[in-house]
């Protein structure tokens, strides 16, 4: 009882090595399908939106914006932390789960790591942007400068998260990267182009899989991992504390951190889940993501939900509990009723509600519902990011401050041109570069998958 | 790469494994091991170990240091400056710092991972052989003068090689 696999057959079909190698690099080796072509045909078309945007908001200004002076941070801060939040799910994935040893993670980390890294190029824009004058950007750095020399304000929130999502997205695309080399270096060898094998060639770095090379690598890897972790966890706290150090009803709570990096890796599961189902569909790679790895994050979503029920709730009770007149306005009176409703509620039905479903066998096995979820799931995080940023800002302690938000053109461009970026990220992605980690799915083969001939592999 | 290496070829880890074994039994050195993905047997075998976790510790301590030092010097000794009364050495260092160690280690200990294994964009792959990216087992034996080529071949064969070539 007690040796019972909870996850059962990880990869399908008894695979052979070799034919793993196959599998994987099969969709690189054939031509580009029709819909690859239709889809980085409308990314495109996106990006240049966004271009479109981003150049109206730098050459005219943050003036081209929907905000004003009582609600100075619209879709620009929205945005920025739900891509931040999306870009959660590598780190969720491939480090949490390789350091509590799950070995399911191998079908799916490489993607997931992929998206992070897209994510958080995203991410950064905003609040670039957010600036206005983006030429000045280099100011956030402390650096030796002839106005004093004065340096930033390291007690600043704003200023951690310069520090902590450089170095998110340093360490992300890293940790990526290094996964990728021995599978760069299956391509290479079975490259029958001279191009192709140049290029790969020079992005493997020269790998060959020595026994001290494996060992390095794994303990590099490891190391990273470690790292990696805290390091996701600090990253969303430290957006949280923009909000929560302020003074500002309906931000300044002690149950912000949690709150955001719990939502963050919600929301982050979520979109591993969209597009594993498309990657999967798309590719054939039934056997490498099986029902098992589908139900595995939907189970986990299930758990997440609950929290960020808990966490709604909390919110909501301890503003009452507080008696403090700001915050019980704030939550009663502009997000449970009040001009916000309409974004409260979405947002509650589709994060705490909506997920639940996932407790029946049946929705959890149904790839179209389980696949509708993962997409509600993240509209649900960009209303609570809606509901956080507009809600309090609108109506502050100062009514003759009060003012509305509805965001400019420029805004919603720039919106969709970071959809763009990332749909351009992830296909080229699903184009030239392994999607799974070839030799980690090799680890896990022997241990969890073959079931029908077990005698002869032990 | 003067040299010259016998190679035995495999396509089974367990044959591998015990082909190692054997050959280690006898007395025979075996120089390196290459396959398409870590086995930690093989790791234990040839009684591997490395250092990047103490170095790795070491990049954390350096990490630490400089950024508290670096905090401090601009922000107690440089250009000392007030915001709302509160100390200049603060307490909400501790998040820079946090941050900052773990930049330090991620990037140093690539670093020293890439130098160490002398590899980079663009390096050439010391050793070729068809397949050992995919499902093909090396073990590497430096052939010297006093070597008995022909009793590590019959070993090697013996214990499932599917080739024994030399390089």
């Amino acid at each position: 009882m007690y040796n019972k696999e909870v996850r059962g057959v990880l990869i399908q079909g008894n695979k052979t090595y070799g034919q793993i190698t196959s599998d994987v690099l099969a969709p690189q080796e054939r031509k580009a399908p029709t819909w690859w072509f239709i889809a980085m045909f409308v990314s495109s078309v996106m990006m240049m939106v966004g271009l479109w945007a981003i150049y109206t908001t730098v050459s005219v200004g943050i003036g081209t914006w929907g905000v004003n002076n009582s609600i100075a941070w619209g879709w620009g801060i929205i945005n920025f932390v739900w891509w931040i939040g999306i870009g959660h799910a590598g780190t969720a994935f491939s480090i949490f789960l390789l350091i509590l040893r799950q070995k399911w993670r191998t079908s799916i980390n490489r993607a997931a790591e992929a998206m992070t890294v897209v994510a958080v190029l995203c991410a950064g824009l905003f609040p670039l942007l957010h600036m206005g004058r983006i030429w000045i950007g280099f100011m956030v750095m402390p650096y030796p400068n002839s106005r004093g020399p004065l340096w930033v304000n390291f007690n600043s929130p704003l200023f951690w998260d310069v520090v902590a999502i450089s170095t998110y997205l340093m360490t992300s695309a890293t940790f990526w990267y290094l996964g990728m080399i021995p599978d760069l270096a299956s391509v290479r060898d079975r490259a029958t182009s001279k191009v192709k094998k140049a290029i790969y060639g020079f992005m493997s770095f020269g790998w060959v899989g020595t026994a001290k090379s494996w060992l390095r690598f794994e303990t590099a890897a490891l190391i990273l991992g470690g790292m990696a972790a805290p390091l996701v966890i600090a990253v969303h706290s430290i957006v949280s504390m923009d909000f929560a150090t302020s003074v500002m009803a309906g931000w300044h709570t002690t149950v912000f951190p949690p709150y955001f990096v719990i939502g963050a890796i919600f929301s982050g599961f979520a979109m591993v889940l969209t597009l594993m189902i498309i990657i999967r569909k798309a590719f054939k790679f039934q056997d490498y993501v099986t029902e098992g790895h589908l139900q595995a994050i939907a189970k986990i979503l299930t758990f997440i939900s609950l929290i960020m029920g808990t966490a709604y709730t909390t919110e909501i009770f301890i503003a009452w509990y507080s008696g403090m007149e700001g915050e019980i306005y704030t939550f009663f009176h502009n997000r449970i009723s009040g001009d916000h409703t309409k974004a409260f509620w979405t947002m509650v039905t589709c994060n705490a509600i909506i997920p639940q479903f996932f407790w029946f066998k049946k929705v959890r096995s149904n790839i179209t519902l389980v696949f509708i979820i993962s997409i509600i799931i993240n509209i649900g995080m960009w209303f609570e990011r809606y509901v956080i940023v507009v809600t309090s800002l609108s109506k502050d302690y100062l009514p003759a401050a009060w003012s509305s938000y509805s965001p400019s053109i420029v805004e919603v461009g720039t919106y969709v041109g970071t959809l763009g970026i990332f749909g351009i990220g992830v296909l080229l992605f699903i184009r030239y570069i392994p999607m799974m980690a070839i030799s980690e799915l090799k680890t896990v083969l022997k241990g969890t998958s073959i079931i029908t001939n077990k005698k002869d592999h032990e | 790469m003067n040299n010259q290496k016998i190679l035995g070829i495999y396509d089974d880890e367990n044959k591998l494994i015990s082909s190692i074994q054997s050959l280690q039994d006898k007395g025979y050195k075996v120089k390196d091991v290459v396959s398409p993905y870590p086995i930690e047997k093989v790791f234990e075998l040839l009684k591997l170990k490395t250092r990047l976790p103490a170095l790795a510790f070491l990049y954390a301590i350096i990490g630490l240091i400089g950024t508290f030092g670096f905090l401090y010097w601009t922000s107690v000794i440089n250009y000392p400056l007030v915001f709302g009364g509160k100390p200049q050495n603060t307490l909400s260092f501790v998040i820079v710092i946090f941050v900052m160690v773990i930049f330090v280690v991620v990037s140093l200990t690539l670093t020293s991972f890439f130098i160490a294994e002398k590899k980079g964009p663009g390096a050439k792959p010391g050793f070729e052989y068809p397949g050992i990216s995919d499902d093909k087992y090396v073990i590497i034996i430096d052939k010297t003068q006093d070597l008995d080529i022909d009793s590590i071949n019959k070993l090697m064969k013996k214990e499932g090689a599917i080739e024994v070539t030399e390089q």
